[in-house]
């Protein structure tokens, strides 16, 4: 099947992975922004002459996907050949490819004597882009309010540096120009370390040995791919699951999928799922796709299958025009994560009736977003973080502890960093939530709590969130995971937030982010014992709530 | 002078013990449950006086076992009040990020063993809420008491900064309990992010009980035997430190093992004038590779261990699963691979002929020609060839290839993967390979090394003599060092020379006095590295500054050399404008030693003038083969050429020669 040296498919295919790993390493290192620095909220990618992503650095799941969505729509306006030395595609239109606009995908193009070879290309999720509100505009009703919106462009090198228009032109209009420049800088140096390297393996083997291996690692994922999905029975399965609201009114958000397994390939129908609503919670298509995707290769094939565009060839995702996962413009799309969250539900439920032993029970499964900031005389502070919560179980393994959700992989930001960066806010507490991980054969991972002490008048808090009405679903008689929510205390009141929601905060309010468990799997009455009592000793499960999900506690426990 | 390095591996303990002149190699059976066993039967079998040795350098696993095995202390972990789950939350994302059964990394306490006092110290080490000392007592009275404890780690926030808390909180403990084992995070690691502080604080507590009983034990045991000598310990950095010195701080034992290697190889080709090095180790299980510049081996300030993160200064080595025992295999895409995974010591490559049903790298070699059955390992091993072509048969099958094609395309595998490694300590770091020497050690590097040489574009090989101990040799060779670590933000401004200064001075007063607690005497070397980064980031580019004129040294320069770095690393950055930091000050002191020991040929077998038909990079040839110990210094040898000796063997590939020099180094280069 291999037409290309054995050898040199192996040396080459590792060496384009390895390229995308660096490129990601070093945007990392190099950024500005709690938010890439810290979090790692971003992604980094080798393309084909074609735009096809051929090696990607694992970093976000929710970002591989669109690599190629938002290059086509560039290459589309601005064709391939045409580019010279010192071009760039970018592009955040979420309506063109893209995801939400504060993720900007960029490509830089890779010349070897004169011809383009390939791409390198990252996307990074920025701290501000200006909109209606400092980091995030949790109110907006249009997609005007969120931000700057790029749409698929091509520009120059020389538009950039501190001089370039272009580069003015986004400054203007942006609260935190030191972070985001510079974080758009650590993305333009990574696409050309990544450039640097495929020039590196062409020189040495050949543009045309470089071409024929990146067709191949293509090939390569589309076969594997097939493979895993000839094991699943053929047949069709439904499945739903919901977000709590818009925002605005309290009615359910209702996703539903259709998915038809024939032979080796899938087809994931969206159709029945609810119309687009006027906040945020709208999912681009160009984000549908990637959830399902995402889902489809956790639960069908190993791990180690390089994600990239042969990996969608069996892969088939609809969504009908104008519902939440396919909104027209200009709906507000910026918490379009929540989708994808029920989106990845609703698929990996419809999956559990064909292969139980490969799916897990519903997680948090949700992006809980607080976005503090203060207008102050030396300009705007903002501070963002993007968290997760409890993992749901697997037939044979309890869900993570206080992780971020399966479509997303950021990293927490140190509170010591915190305490050099933020003079408005201070973390007090950052803790496991006990029993909020729900009960079961395998238990569901438990949540997490971060408290802020708020330590200036006026500071503003956006917030989105998901699952603060609506719990994770256990399977198989596993038991719910705990919902999360929103308190602030106020002098010795305590008061709730919505999932969605604003608040300006006084000095001295505490604010609590509580991010859910996950959901258990199988029943509790089947868990082992030597798991229940552990559970106590250490504090995951409080005793009253062991004895209600398992019965008597061994006394020399706790 | 009697000198003896022994050093523990997971299956055998080396030795190699110098005199003179004269030179006393090793190789016993490790002994696992009780490593120091294996340690004294290594310098029994070699015949090594132990009333006469002066200078005794151990190393061992005993620390990473102790980790990897989960047998280290009972560890209680202290926590501002708020923040005792740390070590559970970690950093809240996934190595693996499509494994629906993930795990994070398991902690080395438990949660029940996790306790809180109230107090909190701020960035700038201002104190914003003082020690509640009645908390520190509840613990006394209760859970300390109790717990059966053997160790207690201390991280409290910002403690980098202002370690008062947390050495108050370690005295209020030390005076009511004296047997408990008291670990401040500000003293093995004064860097910020709490998490990866409080897990190498848990960390040196985890495995201290376990290094200083075996050290008791060890040392109990020489001293019976009449040893009177000084003994020391190796340590992760490449650096050797007195028993005395790693008792207080286990966790720079962590990767002593790797290190020592390094070390050794850097040590003997400098002897020999080259000091820009890329050394290879290519053992059983995996190779790990290392960047030397001017002599020493590079630094890294993070590694970690079974996941959880170490903040100690530990010789930058990275580590691919690519040595002799790894397994050849074809994933269910169809790509041929080459390891992690490895037939270890037992069973073994399928030509050992001990029951190993898969096809690793060494049955490669076997059936590509470039090891001779009858002179592995001087021929102390018996070699079945039949069994090597018959796991790689199915191989050969499926890509339609001979035998031995599939094995050549096998070994080019694993060079590649070997290759990648060093591209992640050369070129990820803004350093040329081409710049350097390949100098390989370790059974198996020498046989690979003229292939990776070439795909790294580097012109010249070194390989030592004796290459399958050079780890041993290297405890040997390694200078008394310690390093000092300091967070202390310092934005570049005009004026601010003299608060740089006094902090470089402090940390030197500090080592110095390490040094004379420990019992060392003489004037140490220094050399100092600045962590810089650009106002806003996070992660900081090291910056070597010139320890010998920070008097004159400006602002204007030390910003000049950090964006000469940044640049180097990162392709973007120098603009003369933007702000400046100073994060944090590392500082190397290191008292080296008067004589490097010398180590020389083995003893001579005479020559041997065979051949061997070789397939290699999909040629097949006679190939010329010779006894390394047949080639005198100075002789002129050229490839293609397979040059035995009784612990690797070294394949020249055409286009390479050279010729061995004064120190017994062979030194190919390839013809231009």
């Amino acid at each position: 099947m291999i037409t290309v040296d054995p050898v040199d498919y192996a040396v080459i295919s590792q060496s384009l992975i390895a390229a995308a790993r660096e490129m990601g390493a070093k945007m990392i290192r190099s950024a500005y922004s709690t938010i890439v620095r810290e979090a790692r909220d971003c992604s980094a990618a080798i393309l084909d002459r074609h735009g096809n992503v051929v090696a990607q650095a694992e970093l976000i799941p929710m970002q591989l996907g669109p690599m190629a969505t938002t290059f086509k729509a560039c290459a589309a306006l601005y064709p391939v050949d045409q580019l010279v030395e010192g071009d760039f595609y970018i592009n955040n239109d979420p309506f063109e490819g893209g995801q939400h606009l504060p993720d900007i995908f960029i490509f830089t193009p890779i010349f070897l004597d004169g011809t383009v070879i390939g791409f390198g290309a990252t996307t990074a999720h920025h701290l501000d882009l200006g909109g209606g509100a400092p980091g995030l505009n949790s109110l907006a009703s249009d997609i005007y309010q969120e931000g700057l919106r790029i749409p698929p462009s091509r520009y120059n090198m020389r538009d950039w540096g501190e001089k370039g228009m272009f580069q003015r032109l986004v400054t203007a209009n942006i609260r935190v120009p030191d972070q985001t420049i510079g974080d758009l800088n650590a993305q333009f140096a990574a696409n050309n370390t990544g450039a640097e390297r495929v020039k590196e393996l062409a020189r040495k083997y050949g543009i045309e040995t470089v071409d024929a291996v990146m067709a191949e690692l293509l090939d390569y994922s589309e076969r594997r791919v097939r493979a895993a999905l000839r094991a699943v029975p053929n047949g069709v399965y439904y499945a739903e699951d919901a977000i709590d609201d818009d925002g605005i009114t309290d009615t359910p958000l209702v996703i539903k999928v259709k998915v038809t397994v024939k032979d080796d390939e899938i087809d994931l129908d969206f159709d029945g799922t609810c119309e687009q609503v006027q906040r945020n919670l709208n999912c681009p298509y160009a984000s549908t796709v990637s959830a399902a995707l995402s889902c489809v290769k956790a639960v069908l094939t190993s791990a180690d299958i390089p994600f990239n565009e042969g990996l969608k060839r069996p892969i088939t995702v609809t969504a009908p025009y104008g519902s939440l996962l396919n909104p027209r413009p200009p709906a507000p799309v910026r918490a379009r994560m929540e989708a994808g969250y029920r989106v990845w539900n609703a698929v990996m439920k419809a999956l559990a009736q064909v292969v139980p032993e490969k799916v897990i029970a519903c997680g948090y499964d949700t992006t809980y977003v607080g976005a503090f900031s203060h207008l102050g005389p030396a300009g705007y502070k903002i501070y963002l973080e993007v968290f997760g919560g409890g993992y749901g179980a697997s037939a044979g393994t309890d869900g993570c502890d206080a992780v971020d959700g399966p479509l997303s992989n950021c990293a927490n930001a140190p509170i010591e960093s915190l305490d050099m960066d933020h003079d408005f806010i201070r973390v007090v507490d950052y803790s496991l939530v006990p029993d909020s991980g729900g009960a079961g054969e395998w238990r569901g991972g438990l949540g997490f709590v971060r408290r802020y002490e708020v330590l200036k008048e006026g500071v503003e808090l956006n917030l989105y969130a998901d699952r603060f009405r609506i719990a994770p679903d256990g399977l198989f008689g596993g038991e719910a995971g705990m919902p999360g929510a929103c308190e602030v205390k106020r002098d010795g009141q305590t008061f709730r937030l919505k999932s969605k929601d604003k608040a300006v905060l006084r000095k001295g309010d505490v604010v609590s982010l509580i991010c859910g468990g996950g959901a258990g799997y199988g029943p509790p009455s089947r868990r082992r014992r030597d798991l229940v009592d552990r559970d106590v000793e250490q504090g995951y499960v409080s005793r009253k709530a062991s004895e209600r999900a398992y019965g008597t506690v061994r006394q020399a426990a706790e | 002078m009697l000198r003896a390095g022994v050093e523990v591996g997971g299956t055998f303990t080396d030795l190699v013990a110098v005199e003179g002149g004269k030179v006393i190699v090793g190789k016993v059976p490790s002994v696992p449950r009780s490593p120091d066993e294996g340690a004294y039967n290594a310098l029994l079998a070699g015949g090594v006086a132990i009333d006469r040795i002066d200078d005794l350098v151990h190393g061992s696993t005993v620390a990473t076992n102790a980790v990897l095995e989960r047998r280290g202390a009972k560890v209680a972990f202290i926590a501002t009040a708020g923040f005792r789950d740390v070590l559970f939350l970690q950093r809240h994302d996934r190595r693996s990020i499509y494994d629906l059964g993930y795990a994070k990394p398991a902690a080395l306490a438990e949660r029940r063993d996790c306790f809180e006092v109230a107090e909190r110290v701020l960035a700038d080490g201002a104190v914003e809420t003082a020690l509640d000392e009645l908390s520190v007592a509840r613990l006394l009275d209760g859970p300390l008491a109790t717990g059966g404890y053997d160790a207690v780690a201390i991280c409290l926030l910002n403690a980098y900064a202002n370690p008062a808390h947390e050495s108050r909180v370690a005295a209020l403990i030390r005076a009511r309990m004296p047997h408990l084992q008291v670990t401040c995070s500000s003293d093995v690691a004064r860097e910020f992010r709490e998490y990866e502080r409080a897990s190498t604080a848990v960390l040196a507590a985890y495995v201290q009980p376990v290094i200083a009983r075996y050290l008791d034990r060890f040392e109990g045991k020489l001293k019976e035997a009449g040893f009177q000598g000084k003994f020391s310990i190796m340590q992760s950095s490449g650096g050797r430190t007195p028993a005395e010195g790693m008792k207080r701080n286990a966790v720079t034992a962590l990767f002593s093992g790797p290190a020592a290697g390094a070390t050794g190889a850097a040590r003997l080709a400098a002897r020999a004038g080259f000091r820009n090095l890329i050394t290879v180790d290519m053992g059983g299980t995996s190779t790990d590779v290392t960047l030397v510049v001017d002599g020493e081996p590079q630094l890294a300030s993070e590694t970690e261990i079974d996941g959880l993160p170490v903040r100690t200064p530990v010789l930058d080595i990275v580590s691919v699963g690519a040595g002799g025992g790894s397994i050849v295999w074809v994933d269910d895409g169809g790509m041929l691979r080459v390891g992690p995974r490895s037939s270890g010591a037992d069973p073994g490559p399928a030509c050992y002929g001990r029951g190993g049903q898969q096809p690793t790298v060494t049955d490669a070699h076997v059936i590509r020609g470039t090891i001779r059955p009858k002179a592995f390992l001087g021929g102390r091993m018996n070699i079945d060839v039949d069994k090597a072509r018959a796991v790689f048969a199915p191989l050969a099958e499926r890509f339609g290839m001979s035998l031995e094609e599939v094995a050549d395309s096998a070994i080019r595998i694993a060079e590649a993967n070997i290759v990648r490694a060093i591209q992640i300590v050369s070129t990820e770091r803004g350093h040329d390979p081409r710049d350097y020497a390949l100098l390989p050690f370790g059974g198996a590097g020498p046989l690979h090394a003229g292939r990776i040489a070439e795909d790294l574009g580097v012109r010249t090989i070194l390989v030592p003599p004796c290459a399958g101990v050079i780890s041993a040799y290297g405890l040997l060779a390694a200078d008394y060092v310690h390093h000092e670590t300091a967070t202390r933000r310092i934005e570049l401004k005009p004026g601010v020379e003299p608060g740089i200064r006094e902090a470089v001075a402090e940390m030197r007063a500090r080592a110095a006095k390490r040094f004379s607690d420990i019992g060392l005497e003489g004037s140490p070397v220094f050399d100092v590295t600045a962590e810089m980064r650009f106002v806003g980031q996070a992660f900081e580019v090291p910056v070597a500054l010139p320890i010998d004129a920070m008097d004159t040294l400006t602002v204007e320069e030390i910003g000049r050399l950090f964006e000469v770095a940044h640049e180097r690393l990162y392709r973007h950055g120098a603009s003369g404008r933007k702000r400046i930091e100073i994060v944090a000050f590392r500082l190397g002191a290191g008292l080296p030693l008067e004589a490097l020991p010398m180590i020389s040929a083995p003893d001579s077998v005479g020559d041997i003038a065979e051949t061997a038909a070789v397939t290699e990079r999909r040629k097949s040839f006679d190939c010329p083969v010779r006894a390394r110990a047949g080639i005198e210094p100075g002789a002129l040898v050229e490839g293609p050429l397979l040059l035995e000796d009784s612990t690797s063997t070294i394949y020249i590939p055409e286009g390479w020669g050279g010729e061995v020099d004064a120190w017994y180094n062979l030194v190919l280069r390839r013809a231009s």
